[in-house]
């Protein structure tokens, strides 16, 4: 059983931040919380979402499991203006979600979820630094680095206190140095990785400019964002990995 | 099997040369392909799915760049991948010289799936069938990170030979017949009955397997399956005269000008495969319908598909093609242009224990079981038995007539062999040239044309110029109001009768076919024509414009080359 109303914003949002990943994923519907886990088809980048009932204007469900085609669900989603409110339902009989926008009615055929890329483990790791930093400085540090290169390393370095990022061009670099004044918060710690820019793109896209996010960064090590969506009442956590040094 | 091991053998066989060697290479190959043998077969022959499969890879070059330049070091792009390629000509140098293996997976860290041990045949093959299945919006993108996945996995000699696989370019010279071979040879049964095998399945990987596991007899038990398509029995170029000669009897049939199309239907689904065994189903909806509306199943029929104009007149091949490769608009392109089933065969019929095979059956036998199975008897083809080369040539009058290619012959007696170009089937020799030969004798016909000349005794001019040599008679090819017509014309130039033969003068010029020129002792000339033909009185020339013997030898030389 599963049926909820939820505004526009909150779905584009949600669905936008694993979409950036994949095109289809499994989506847990437990009774008091919307998650989803998935991994990208070469493995390398990872989303954890957790959005919790009250984060819709009303909510029941019962533990069910549904498949989705993330960009047909988006589409549907794009129907609705800004803060309109859309109604999910669930038909157990047919497998098909029935979603309704203000007198639009569409029905979503779901996917087998045993048809869907099995989600990943999620690794457990303890990173020596931790960076909170706004959304915008991440998108700008994006938007510089590509602009050069499709490389971008993520460090601290512990002696100046600082969170760098370098991106090496065949021709032009790029560094951005950011001191904790600058930042949120830094709790230093040894941390160098050089990752790729194709997803650190993608997963940008996905966090608000006004977020605060939290980088785990660790030696050669995956780097983890985490971040708040729908006001607080949703979470999301990217882990990517790294390139190698010496490539 | 590793992927690695896979392309150690591929690389082996791709350096060399002798023919035996690579069979005797990819016989080894087979031998410890262990579980992945189906995929193995295919795999070297540069192919991911079954031939007869309807999934497609469907891979641009663009997208293989993309992935590669992801996969590979810092900084390189699609556009330097092709540059490369510019450089080599050959995508798998450009992928086994990148530095892959730059970006780590997260399961180095405890996440996602584990490919540490490298990659299997069987993991690329499950890979490779997640890209064909990725479709819709945003599958661009899911195809490029699958792809670049598998990539970074690579070794460069990895990279070297999937680059070729998915690009369809695998060109390690491993073509069908040493797959046959080497099948053989790994598991020790006679190529004949792997050939055998492989005609009626056409699925290299199946056909491995069951050499392997359950050895000769249970590749001779192999039979056809509705839904699985056999590949088509062809016909080669032959004569009325090698037919007769050959077989005593010859089935005759009109050559119908459209495209081969094979028939399965089980009783729920009716599939439709083109003579290259492509699922063509979807293009040609009427036929599906005809089909279950008038025929018993479990069958599998072998046939012409022929476009037809709004009067029910044949068109040309290519329009029946423009319907095979439209994907869509299909049903726009069914009010323009509509096709019909012309039945000719049938490999498989219900019995009582459901369906049998009649592959082994006489061509006779099973044009009866095709008219038992199809209701309606205008889309089954008419075939005539005959020795006479006159009703031969009655019956290709009246198919050319009706706007058709011409004729087949068919050995009543023969099995059918999949895939064979055998000399049991042959497209009748459209006639090459023709020759303009005088009349200089006739015969008086009997019976019904008794009051006419039938026979006419045909001359070349001689070298010199004012003689007249012998060459043949015709008799086949002439209407009843032609013959009569020309008995009117050459009665005026008789010189004399004796019984029924006639002496005539030369006079009138009859423009007259063949299919060959032989040396023969019968005729003046030296030469004489095998199966003469009518086609025209020539009104525009006289005895002394007509062919000499010294053109007739020339005729006669190009054909011995």
């Amino acid at each position: 059983m599963f049926k909820a109303i939820v505004s526009a914003d909150t779905l584009q949002e949600t669905l936008d931040s694993v979409s950036v990943l994949v095109d289809e994923c499994k989506i847990h519907l437990d009774d008091d919380t919307l998650s989803i886990r998935a991994v990208d088809p070469a493995s390398v980048g990872m989303v954890d979402l957790d959005l919790a009932a009250t984060a819709f204007e009303s909510y029941e469900a019962d533990g069910g499991l549904i498949g989705v085609n993330l960009s047909r669900l988006e589409d549907i989603a794009g129907m609705a203006d800004a803060g309109q409110l859309i109604q999910l339902e669930l038909d157990e009989e047919t497998r098909k979600l029935h979603i309704q926008i203000d007198g639009l009615e569409y029905t979503l055929a779901l996917i087998d979820p045993d048809s869907i890329r099995q989600e990943p483990d999620i690794p457990d790791l303890d990173l020596p630094a931790h960076v909170a930093i706004e959304g915008r400085d991440i998108d700008r540090a994006v938007t510089a680095a590509d602009m050069v290169s499709d490389h971008i390393a993520l460090g601290v370095d512990t002696g100046d206190d600082l969170f760098y990022v370098n991106a090496e061009g065949d021709t032009d670099d790029v560094h951005l140095e950011l001191a904790p004044d600058q930042l949120i918060d830094l709790d230093a710690g040894d941390a160098h990785s050089l990752f790729s820019l194709d997803y650190l793109k993608d997963m940008n896209k996905a966090i608000p400019t006004t977020a605060e996010v939290e980088l785990e960064l660790g030696d050669e090590f995956p780097i983890k964002l985490h971040f708040d969506i729908a006001d607080a009442q949703g979470h999301v956590t990217y882990m990517l990995a790294p390139r190698i040094q010496s490539n | 099997m590793k992927f690695g091991s896979f392309a150690t053998f591929a690389a082996d066989i791709e350096a060399t040369d002798a023919d035996l060697d690579v069979v005797a290479l990819v016989a080894e190959l087979f031998d410890a392909a262990d579980s992945d043998l189906d995929v193995v077969a295919r795999f070297v022959q540069g192919r991911v799915f079954p031939a007869h499969s309807e999934t497609k890879l469907d891979i641009g070059p663009q997208l293989c760049y993309t992935a590669l330049s992801r996969a590979a070091g810092r900084n390189v792009d699609a556009d330097d991948i092709e540059a490369r390629l510019a450089e080599t000509g050959d995508i798998g140098a450009v992928a086994g010289s990148l530095d892959l293996g730059g970006q780590t997976g997260l399961a180095a860290f405890g996440g996602g799936d584990d490919h540490a041990d490298g990659l299997t045949v069987s993991g690329v093959a499950d890979e490779l069938a997640a890209l064909a299945a990725a479709a819709g919006d945003g599958s661009q993108s899911e195809k490029v990170t699958l792809l670049f996945g598998l990539f970074n996995q690579c070794t460069s000699r990895e990279a070297r030979y999937l680059a070729r696989l998915v690009l369809g370019e695998m060109r390690i010279g491993v073509g069908e017949g040493a797959v046959r071979d080497a099948i053989a040879e790994a598991f020790d049964v006679p190529t004949a009955a792997v050939q055998r095998a492989l005609q009626v399945s056409n699925d290299y990987g199946l056909v491995a397997e069951t050499a392997r596991d359950s050895g000769t007899d249970a590749l001779d038990a192999m039979g056809l399956e509705v839904g699985r398509p056999v590949q088509a029995m062809l016909a080669q170029a032959g004569t009325v005269t090698d037919a007769l000669d050959e077989w005593h009897e010859a089935a005759v049939e009109t050559k119908f000008d459209g495209a081969r199309v094979q028939v399965h239907y089980d009783g729920d689904d009716v599939v439709l495969y083109s003579r290259n065994m492509e699922n063509v189903t979807g293009a040609l909806p009427e036929l599906v319908e005809f089909v279950e509306n008038n025929v018993t199943a479990p069958v599998i029929i072998d046939g012409e598909a022929v476009a037809a104009d709004e009067d029910g007149d044949p068109l040309p091949f290519q329009e029946i093609l423009k319907r095979f490769r439209r994907k869509h608009d299909v049903a726009a392109m069914r009010e323009e242009i509509s096709v019909e089933l012309h039945a000719f065969d049938c490999l498989h019929a219900p019995s009582a224990d459901g369906g049998e095979d009649l592959l082994d059956a006489p061509f006779s036998d099973r044009h009866r079981r095709l008219r038992s199975v199809v209701d309606d008897a205008s889309a089954v083809s008419e075939v005539l038995v005959t020795d006479d080369a006159d009703e031969i040539a009655a019956f290709e009058a009246t198919a050319l007539e009706g706007g058709h290619e011409g004729i087949m012959l068919k050995n009543p007696a023969a099995p059918y062999t999949p895939g064979d170009r055998g000399k049991d089937w042959l497209k009748r020799k459209p006639d090459v040239e023709t020759l303009d030969l005088v009349v200089t004798g006739a015969e008086w016909g009997e019976g019904r044309r008794a009051s006419v000349l039938g026979t006419f005794l045909l001359s070349a001019r001689d070298a010199a110029g004012d003689g007249f040599e012998t060459i043949g008679k015709v008799a086949t090819g002439l209407t009843d109001e032609e013959l009569a017509a020309l008995s009117d014309r050459l009665e005026p130039h008789v010189r004399s009768e004796d019984g029924q033969t006639v002496d005539i003068e030369p006079a009138v010029v009859l423009e007259v076919g063949y299919e060959e020129i032989q040396a023969s002792p019968t005729y003046s000339s030296g030469y004489a024509l095998r199966f003469p033909r009518f086609v025209s009185v020539r009104e525009d020339k006289t005895p002394t414009t007509a062919d000499t013997i010294e053109r007739v030898e020339r005729l006669a030389a190009q054909q011995q080359q």
